[in-house]
């Protein structure tokens, strides 16, 4: 009951937040979703992706591209076509990141990154390279979503359906198996499970949630370019899941509220916020390296309660037998 | 369950009671009767940091205690916030609604680099706020639109007319950053050179974040120009100077865009840059004799102790006192309009800085010349006046040094 009434207050508080902590509402619903993205094939099935920046790159100039050359079509339809699109190319990198193993994976994702960026500059053609691109607002049915608070509407209710789509994959066979192969490459194989196919649709899975999270970026920033999409950017993904906890949709979503939220709030202290940033960082590793949501269960668990919602309970217990050791 | 109901309504109404209250009306957003509230997103932090710091910190904000000390604006105080972006533009759209919406800025003043800039320019005209005097040089107009120095398109319009009609030379290359302010370079100098019936000589690219230029310069050494364009940062262009020396040029000079005619590109080239040509916006920082240049280390001086002057610092202190001078014009009622209009009434302003300063409805640019430069004892020293385009002819006046 508290879930639901905490529920439609969330979806009513654009009738009385501005517009800047709606706008900043927004920031915190895709950044969750690039942040599952990566905590899909980075937490559950332990590889390590730089490159995520790219995956939001293309999701966003797709959107913005295709939302300019068919004005007709309607957000709806340009979302989850922005998500295929990036989710088919996550696919494709899959496949020879298969040959690869640990720290080897972080360099071809991070080499990704870059040369997504490269790209983007170069074919400036459809791009518009450094100019940036001037995304064209959302419709649908002749609505068109261009305000924040209006965004609002469009933003959050895609990201809470994507959140439980996400809750029931690492539930189930495929979720499972990502976690397995995480644990021992080996031991999974021997189990049954096809390490190629599930490697690969990890990747492709994250890049369809990464490639959404960057239409919706593209709706809510109006103009983007390849500055937008930095290495720095990748490495704030990875550490949103970091802080949050690695293998956890709660955490992810924790993680990118507390990131976003703390870089909004050191932006007008530019002389210390590396400073507490970088500090922070080190903390949550030494303190807490399983993240707060990792930190969450444990309090439970101490507290010896079940809580309301039991869900969220197994699936930090499921995922964490050990932390990211063998990780 | 009814209690949860409760807790619900409850906060609900305090929200609303608390968000929907607003203060008295005012006159204006960001203005009141003592003070006027300016704001921008800027680099405090990534690549362009020490730029933005040089310019928020030391420059604006010298400019503003100075003339707050004074007694301010027409009697109100000029209060200037800013945040940092570290030149990511999600970052700049973030920080510029802030200013916009939550503390409620009277202007956007002084954000620095295009492509942060260029992402708030649609949402800064929907809120129809001012963006006056951005730190770029890509053209951008607007009707609430003021630009500070000379473009890049205009300034290479400048110099390859000068280098053509002035000096004679006649084999024109470039080296030039392959991204937006290298290309912009590139093509307006293509373009200019093909109204006079002539061609790029030769031009090489390198990449952002490259240091090594000893392909680029090799194969640009063996095309025999008169002169070539450096259009690169600090870093870089130091570089193709050493490569330059290292590879024994006498016949070509070496001229640096305006961005780049900055004295930490002298520093960097480590005494290798003597007798290196630039195009420079403004009067030497440090030596200029000038009464309003000397007021700007004295005021620096004063409220930074110690600090060296340099162009960032100069930019945000000059373009600061513009901001003033537009506020003092538009009067005691202060509005947006207001200011818009005080601004374009501008006209022959002399500063003792730059070029006299004059806009009009159809003119909001600040700066529209410079003059060259030649670097010796690790000074650039002026070689010619302030030189523009006037009706496609070149125009050149005393610089008043």
């Amino acid at each position: 009951m508290l879930l639901v009434g905490a529920g439609v207050l969330f979806f009513l508080s654009p009738l009385v937040l501005g517009r800047y902590m709606v706008f900043i509402l927004n920031l915190f619903a895709v950044y969750a979703l690039v942040s599952i993205g990566l905590n899909l094939v980075m937490g559950y099935t332990g590889q390590i992706s730089a490159g995520h920046a790219g995956f939001l790159a293309i999701g966003a100039y797709f959107t913005a591209i295709v939302g300019t050359k068919m004005g007709w079509m309607p957000a709806l339809l340009i979302l989850p076509l922005a998500g295929l699109f990036t989710g088919l190319i996550g696919f494709l990198l899959g496949i020879p990141i298969l040959r690869l193993k640990g720290f080897y994976i972080a360099m071809a994702t991070l080499a990704f990154g870059v040369v997504v960026g490269e790209i983007i500059l170069q074919w400036s053609g459809l791009t518009h390279g450094d100019d940036g691109f001037h995304v064209p607002r959302a419709a649908l049915a002749g609505f068109v979503f261009n305000s924040d608070k209006r965004l609002f509407y469009l933003v959050q209710p895609i990201t809470l359906g994507m959140v439980l789509v996400a809750r029931n994959i690492v539930r189930r066979r495929v979720g499972r198996a990502f976690i397995a192969i995480r644990q021992s490459e080996i031991a999974s194989q021997t189990m049954g499970i096809h390490l190629a196919k599930y490697k690969t649709s990890a990747f492709a899975v994250s890049a369809f949630y990464t490639g959404i999270a960057g239409g919706l970026f593209a709706f809510v920033i109006t103009h983007i370019s390849p500055d937008s999409f930095n290495l720095g950017v990748s490495i704030d993904f990875i550490a949103m899941i970091v802080i949050g906890g690695m293998g956890s949709i709660l955490g992810s979503i924790i993680g990118a509220v507390i990131l976003t939220g703390l870089q909004q709030l050191l932006t007008g202290l530019p002389e210390v916020q590396m400073l507490i940033f970088g500090v922070a960082l080190i903390l949550f590793m030494i303190f807490m390296p399983r993240g707060i949501s990792g930190m969450l269960f444990d309090l439970r668990e101490k507290l010896g309660k079940s809580g309301n919602g039991e869900g969220k309970g197994k699936e930090v217990n499921g995922t964490f037998p050990d932390g990211m050791k063998r990780g | 369950m009814s209690a949860n109901i409760k807790i619900v309504l409850i906060i609900l109404s305090i929200a609303l009671i608390t968000l929907s209250g607003g203060g008295p009306a005012r006159a204006e957003v960001g203005v009141t009767d003592k003070s006027i509230l300016t704001g921008c997103s800027n680099s405090f932090s990534g690549p362009l940091a020490f730029t933005g710091m040089e310019l928020v910190k030391y420059g604006i904000e010298i400019y503003f205690n100075e003339i707050n000390e004074r007694g301010g604006v027409n009697g109100r105080k000029l209060i200037h916030k800013s945040y940092d972006d570290g030149y990511d533009p999600t970052k700049a759209v973030a920080n510029t609604k802030r200013l916009v919406e939550e503390d409620k800025v009277f202007s956007i003043l002084s954000p620095q680099g295009t492509s942060p800039i260029f992402a708030t320019v649609d949402y800064l005209e929907q809120q129809k706020v001012p963006l006056i005097f951005p730190f770029q040089g890509s053209p951008l107009s607007g009707k609430l639109i003021f630009t500070t120095f000379t473009t890049y398109p205009r300034e290479t319009e400048i110099v390859v007319h000068w280098f053509v009609k002035t000096k004679g030379w006649k084999k024109i290359g470039m080296i030039y950053q392959d991204d937006k302010y290298g290309l912009t370079y590139r093509e307006t100098a293509v373009e200019t050179l093909k109204g006079m019936g002539m061609e790029l000589a030769a031009q090489e690219s390198v990449k952002r974040g490259a240091i090594d230029m000893s392909a680029q310069m090799a194969k640009l050494g063996q095309a025999d120009l008169d002169v070539l364009m450096v259009i690169l940062v600090p870093g870089p262009g130091a570089m193709a100077i050493k490569e330059s020396k290292k590879l024994g040029w006498t016949k070509t000079k070496l001229v640096s865009a305006g961005p780049l005619t900055d004295e930490k590109f002298i520093i960097l080239s480590g005494g290798e840059g003597e007798g290196v040509w630039g195009f420079s916006l403004w009067p030497d920082p440090v030596h200029s004799k000038k009464p309003a240049m000397v007021e700007y280390r004295k005021n620096l001086e004063k409220y930074a102790p110690g600090h060296v002057p340099n162009r960032y610092s100069l930019f945000g202190y000059f373009y600061g006192r513009l901001f003033a001078e537009g506020v003092k014009r538009a009067g005691k009622d202060l509005t947006r309009d207001q200011l818009i209009k005080a601004l374009e009434g501008i006209k022959n302003w002399e500063n003792g800085i730059i070029s006299p300063v004059t806009f009009s409805p159809t003119d909001h640019e600040a700066q529209k010349d410079g003059f060259m430069v030649e670097v010796r004892e690790n000074v650039f020293k002026p070689i010619s006046g302030w030189i523009s385009l006037e009706g496609g002819k070149l125009a050149e006046r005393p610089l008043g040094e």
